[in-house]
């Protein structure tokens, strides 16, 4: 470990942090929506779930390598390049826990709303929902944590973007492992960081799970 | 210098967060490229710094964007207007022309073709640095085997584990070469990316025996590795010339002015400067920017 | 449509068939390497998610281990793996251990967490019942509670299998072979057929692996568990 190279590039390192952070952040935020808005398209028309389905599951398995390499051409230097790969990767992930928490939802309690007179949208927006909860914020973590390391391999696309990725390909052209690992620790730390900061908006979300485990 | 680059990341953090950065002043922001290879972001980075010295507002987004085929198409359609290229693989691998020995005639050949690139593309002077394909051995593969020229690798090649670069099997100055030239059989040979660090590592872990690296590489010297000789001339003349796109000469008002920045630079890139620099980032582990800013103002380029 | 055309030839010449490097070695190193990483990550992760879900202690830290091999970038592992590899042996350590151990930290937390939850997620009353029958713990485990969250488990592996295929591509920077090597000479050779050939080949395994999964998933539920469709609530990767 060269410390020094670490005491020296601090200011480079909290920077990129930021930056991961941020591309990390909006993938998910847009990924977040845009699954949403497929859920409830996947709930109310049943059919469209196969579809939906096996769309995320081949986008999800196309190599990161070549799907930031190929968008280059289309979408030139700009941050589309970095964030739609991101973004696609995580409708797969977010699309599963979205309609599982859904079709979680007891039918009882949908009946009991019926009964209520809920109309189709509030039914779905006040008491759906909420009950989905906690198994979309399952997949929020689960598409935090995995975005969050993703952002590495987006260096591949210039020293602009890939967060903490850049250190890593840095430190790995030029043979020198503390680079290497002073780009991967913070990425991890950001993740576990991240990952307990969504377990604990989870439980203030559902107050009623509160007694068992987070 | 430090808090410099502090706040060029920094700038790139406001793109990135959603703010606008505008350059001020009358003359045109200069969007700098080049490819991921250290060597091309240092030759960048001092054509940056250099128009910055001029007052020029540099984006660097282009910088160490990847390869050959994402840099050309990027410099054609205006997502940079500048770029280092080797001007030899430039012309034979961007372009499919053929490269030679003898530099003058590449710049010549890439011009004619990029005359019609992206509403027309210049090449400015070249430099006499040269770094051109080298083959590479370790030091006691050469005693044992006797090894000084790429000829030689022919007489012993069932003995020698071979790596080359990925694009050897389509480049006819690799494999074609390597075979009609030569009679170096290059089927079984690892693919790595040239002039890179794993090529670099499979060599020291003796994974293979002969590495395609670049002739300025570091790690040459670094390991007291042995370059054969091409001793047929297969390889051609890589010197390093900035592509410029002619709508940014148009808007620049004194062209001659501008092109003397490049032009300047260029004349004072020789073959050990060029590795210098290149061991100064990839072996010294200085930031790029301030390894091309000290070799500016050493050479009174920027004060 | 250029780009469509170009992957089609490519994915029909003949001489991309046949051969050393060719489509089948290619699609055979892929499948025998992913399998490899995959059965030693069930080695390690498996019975430890078992363990932790039938014991119901540890969970916290398997969690969070889990969540930290969900983090580490893949390309880190092997930089800092290669060279310890590369000097135990030239060959394999250089070109093929240092993916494989990415991949290994890849699959794990998939396949952990789901045997956890799967675990942790039987009734209690029918442990307990089990283990007024006389049961022992070794055969409420395998006799009960595995049979009930081999759906769960199953999907586990699934998603690190999955995320093999795709992630196993990384390899071909260092020389390893797999349908990787279509992307990494692809790029470098300018055969944007090539890329995407390879593209079309990792998703199209990865699609494969998936239905076999599905199938078989499908058929180890047990057939009172059937109706609630488990299979879908296994996806769920993390235990809230």
């Amino acid at each position: 470990m060269d410390t020094a190279w670490i005491l020296d590039h601090l200011d480079d390192l909290g920077l990129r942090t930021l930056q991961h952070f941020g591309l990390a952040a909006l993938a998910i935020g847009v990924g977040f929506a845009l699954s949403l808005a497929l859920s409830i398209v996947a709930v109310r028309f049943r059919r469209s779930l196969g579809p939906i389905l096996t769309i995320g599951g081949i986008l999800y398995t196309i190599p990161s390598l070549a799907l930031f390499a190929a968008l280059v051409p289309v979408t030139g230097l700009s941050i589309l390049t970095a964030e739609v790969p991101l973004v696609l990767y995580t409708l797969l992930i977010f699309i599963r826990n979205m309609v599982a928490g859904f079709d979680g939802v007891p039918a009882e309690v949908i009946e009991a709303a019926d009964g209520m007179g809920y109309a189709r949208r509030t039914r779905l927006l006040e008491v759906e929902l909420p009950l989905a909860v906690p198994l979309i914020v399952a997949g929020l973590r689960l598409a935090a944590v995995s975005t969050i390391g993703l952002v590495v391999i987006s260096g591949i696309i210039g020293d602009r973007f890939g967060g903490l990725g850049f250190f890593i390909f840095e430190g790995y052209r030029h043979s020198f492992p503390t680079e290497i690992v002073a780009g991967a620790v913070p990425s991890v730390v950001l993740a576990l960081a991240v990952d307990r900061a969504l377990v604990a908006i989870g439980r203030r979300l559902t107050p009623w799970a509160g007694l068992e485990r987070g | 210098m430090r808090l410099s680059r502090t706040l060029a990341l920094g700038a790139s953090m406001l793109v990135l967060l959603g703010a606008c950065s505008t350059g001020g002043g009358s003359k045109p922001t200069v969007k700098v490229g080049s490819v991921g290879f250290d060597e091309a972001r240092v030759v960048a980075e001092t054509y940056a710094q250099a128009l910055e010295a001029n007052g020029y507002t540099v984006d660097r987004a282009g910088i160490g964007l990847g390869d050959r085929k994402v840099l050309l198409p990027a410099l054609e359609t205006s997502k940079i207007d500048l770029m280092p290229e080797y001007i030899g693989s430039g012309l034979a691998q961007g372009y499919g022309g053929t490269s030679t020995t003898d530099p003058a005639k590449n710049r010549t050949d890439l011009q004619t073709v990029l005359n019609g690139k992206g509403g027309g593309i210049t090449v400015l002077d070249y430099t006499p640095a040269v770094d051109t394909n080298a083959l590479v051995v370790r030091k006691e593969t050469a005693d044992q085997f006797s090894l000084k020229t790429w000829g030689d690798i022919a007489a012993h090649q069932a003995d020698l584990k071979i790596g080359l670069a990925t694009d050897c099997p389509t480049n006819p100055v690799c494999a074609k070469a390597l075979k009609d030239v030569y009679g170096i059989d290059t089927s079984g040979a690892t693919l790595l990316a040239a002039c890179s660090t794993p090529m670099a590592d499979a060599l020291k872990a003796k994974t293979i025996d002969v590495a395609e690296l670049c002739s300025t590489g570091p790690e040459i010297i670094v390991n007291g590795w042995v370059r054969l000789e091409d001793d047929k001339g297969t390889q051609p003349a890589d010197n390093i010339s900035p592509l410029v796109r002619n709508d940014l000469l148009a808007k620049v008002g004194d062209k001659a002015a501008f092109e003397k920045i490049f032009n300047d630079i260029s004349a004072k890139i020789d073959t050990p400067t060029l590795a210098q620099l290149y061991y100064d980032v990839a072996v010294g582990k200085k930031d790029i920017k301030d390894v091309a800013s000290a070799w500016l103002k050493a050479g009174g380029f920027v004060k | 449509m250029n780009l469509l055309t170009a992957t089609a030839t490519w994915l029909a010449d003949p001489a991309n068939w046949t051969g050393a490097g060719a489509i089948p070695q290619r699609l055979l190193e892929h499948v025998g390497l992913s399998a490899i990483s995959l059965a030693v990550a069930v080695a390690i992760a498996l019975p430890a998610g078992l363990a932790i879900g039938h014991t119901r202690r540890g969970a916290e830290v398997a969690a969070n281990l889990a969540n930290i091999g969900r983090a580490i970038p893949s390309l880190a592992v092997i930089g800092i793996i290669l060279p310890i590899t590369a000097a135990i042996d030239p060959q394999l350590g250089f070109k093929v251990y240092p993916t494989l151990v990415a991949m290994i930290i890849l699959a794990i937390p998939p396949i952990l967490v789901n045997s956890e939850a799967g675990i942790r997620s039987v009734d209690p009353e029918l442990v307990e019942s089990a283990r007024a029958m006389g049961m022992g713990e070794g055969q409420v485990l395998a006799g009960v509670e595995v049979p009930v969250a081999l759906p769960v488990i199953l999907t586990g592996v699934r998603s690190a299998a999955t995320q093999i295929i795709a992630t196993m591509t990384l390899g071909a920077i260092f020389g390893s072979g797999g349908l990787g090597r279509f992307l990494v000479e692809g790029i470098a050779q300018n055969d944007d057929g090539k890329i995407f050939g390879g593209v079309v080949l990792v998703a199209g395994l990865a699609l494969v692996i998936e239905a076999l999964f599905a199938l078989a998933g499908r058929a180890a539920t047990s057939p009172g568990l059937r109706r609630i469709d488990v299979n879908r609530q296994g996806s769920l990767g993390v235990a809230t």
